[in-house]
Order: C-alpha cells, then structure tokens, then sequence
C-alpha cells in the first residue's frame, strides 16, 4: 500500500516536473525606447520576462483579452515576468512611451 | 512673421485642432456620475482641449495629455481611459479633482506611489522637459471644473 502511494506521489511529481520543462522563458529588452522584439510567438505557459536596458523607467502594460496585466515602472536593470496561461494575440505598450508597442502570438 | 501675424496664426490653430479633437470625441461615452456630481460633470463636458482657451501653454499641455496621460485618465480627463479597468483604486477624474498646481506639478513629476496615492501612475520627470510639465499644469487647470466655479 505504501509502496503504492510512494509511486503515486513520484509519478505526479514527474508530471510536474516534465509541464515545468516544458515551459519556455523568453526575454524581450526595453532598450532605445523600443521593444528589442516586435512579434514573437510562443505556447501557452511560457513565460516573457521584460527587461529594461535604458536608462529610465518603462511601465509595460498589455490591454489585450487574452492578458491583460500592468508592470508598473520599473528603472533600468529592472525586470517582471508574465506568464501566458491562454492562446491569443496579446498586444504588450509602454504606457511612458507610447511608440512603443509589440505583438505576443500564444499558441496552444 | 509680425507677432500679430503670429498670434493669428496660433489663434487659427487652437481653433482647427479644437473642432478636430471635439468632433474625434463625441462619440466617447459620457461620464457616469454620482446625482452629486452631476452639475459639476455638465459644466466640463466637451473636447479634450480648451475649446476658448488663447493660451499657448493650455494648448501645449493638451498636446502632452493626449500623448501620454489619454491612455489612462481619458478623453475627457474623466479617468475613463481604455487602461483605467486595470487599476484599483481607478485613475483620478481630472476635471473634478480639488488638488491644486503644486499638487499637479509634483505628482505628474514624481509620479503616484512617491505622494502617497497610486502606484500605477508613473514618474514623468525623467521623460518629460519641465515646460512640458508645466504647460501639462496648465491645461489642467484648464479644464478643471473648480476653476471654473471660481471665475
């Protein structure tokens, strides 16, 4: 009996295990006022960590239906991670700096 | 040009980009107020610029509201803008709001979290000059309703 919780227990941490592998982390840079990366695609649970390589602050938001999220400002060297939990088109702005904008493909 | 020329220039201009920016507006929605709002929200519906405002400074700082500041706090200055639904407490109706130009001048420069209010509103004084910051001061006073209880 025990032996068979002890297996249950390993063969759901593998589970685990194998999903967390599988997902993906990405970077995009905040640098020149200007996402480094204008369109990237990526499977539902990645992950895109935003970094700021200027000098001032960035305020990431997205308003899209599929993620909606708000950063905040965050100063250069800073850095916030989203995870993408549906498929969709996710439009990611800079509320600091209207120009900038970028495009987030989640696929199933 | 001859500074009456020019004056009639900036005259001709404040009026183009009014009638622009009115007709752009009037299919936003109108602000939804409380009945203790509502004579105060009639005197300051309209166009996000100064509709009879001759100053070269209001005029400015409507440009720099519509670039940086539209996205949360709205068209109409009404802290509708399309970003607002993300943020709890919501963005801060201008038009209404009882803070005066110090107050203005301080939070757009240091931004929400350093004057003890919302986190969200960023520091604008690393990216925008001081002129545009004031000019900014300027158009709010502007289109503030309780400046225009007191005239």
């Amino acid at each position: 009996m025990i032996r068979n919780v002890i297996s249950l227990i390993a063969c759901l941490a593998l589970l685990e295990a194998s999903a967390a592998a599988g997902a993906a982390e990405f970077a995009v840079e905040q640098k020149a006022k200007n996402f480094t990366i204008k369109k990237l695609n990526i499977k539902v649970g990645d992950s895109v960590k935003f970094v700021n390589d200027d000098p001032f602050s960035h305020n990431v938001f997205s308003l899209s239906d599929a993620k909606s999220f708000d950063l905040g400002s965050y100063g250069q060297g800073g850095s916030k991670t989203v995870v993408f939990d549906k498929p969709g088109t996710i439009e990611v702005e800079c509320a600091v700096h209207p120009d900038m904008k970028m495009v987030i493909e989640v696929s199933k | 040009m001859s500074p009456a020329g020019l004056r009639r220039c900036i005259a001709a201009l404040l009026s183009a980009a009014s009638s622009a920016v009115a007709l752009a507006v009037a299919g936003a929605p109108t602000q939804s107020s409380s009945p203790g709002q509502a004579r105060t929200s009639a005197k300051v519906e309209g166009a996000i610029l100064p509709r009879d405002s001759k100053e070269a400074e209001a005029f400015r700082g409507g440009l720099v509201y519509a670039n940086y500041c539209v996205t949360c706090h709205g068209f109409n200055a009404d802290g509708n803008g399309r970003a607002a639904r993300l943020y709890n407490p919501r963005p801060t109706n201008l038009r209404t709001s009882d803070k005066n130009d110090a107050y203005f001048g301080l939070i757009i420069r240091l931004g929400g979290e350093a004057m003890g209010r919302s986190p969200f509103m960023p520091p604008w004084g690393a990216e925008l000059t001081d002129e545009q910051m004031a000019d900014l001061v300027v158009y709010l006073r502007a289109i503030n309703s309780h400046t225009k209880d007191q005239q």
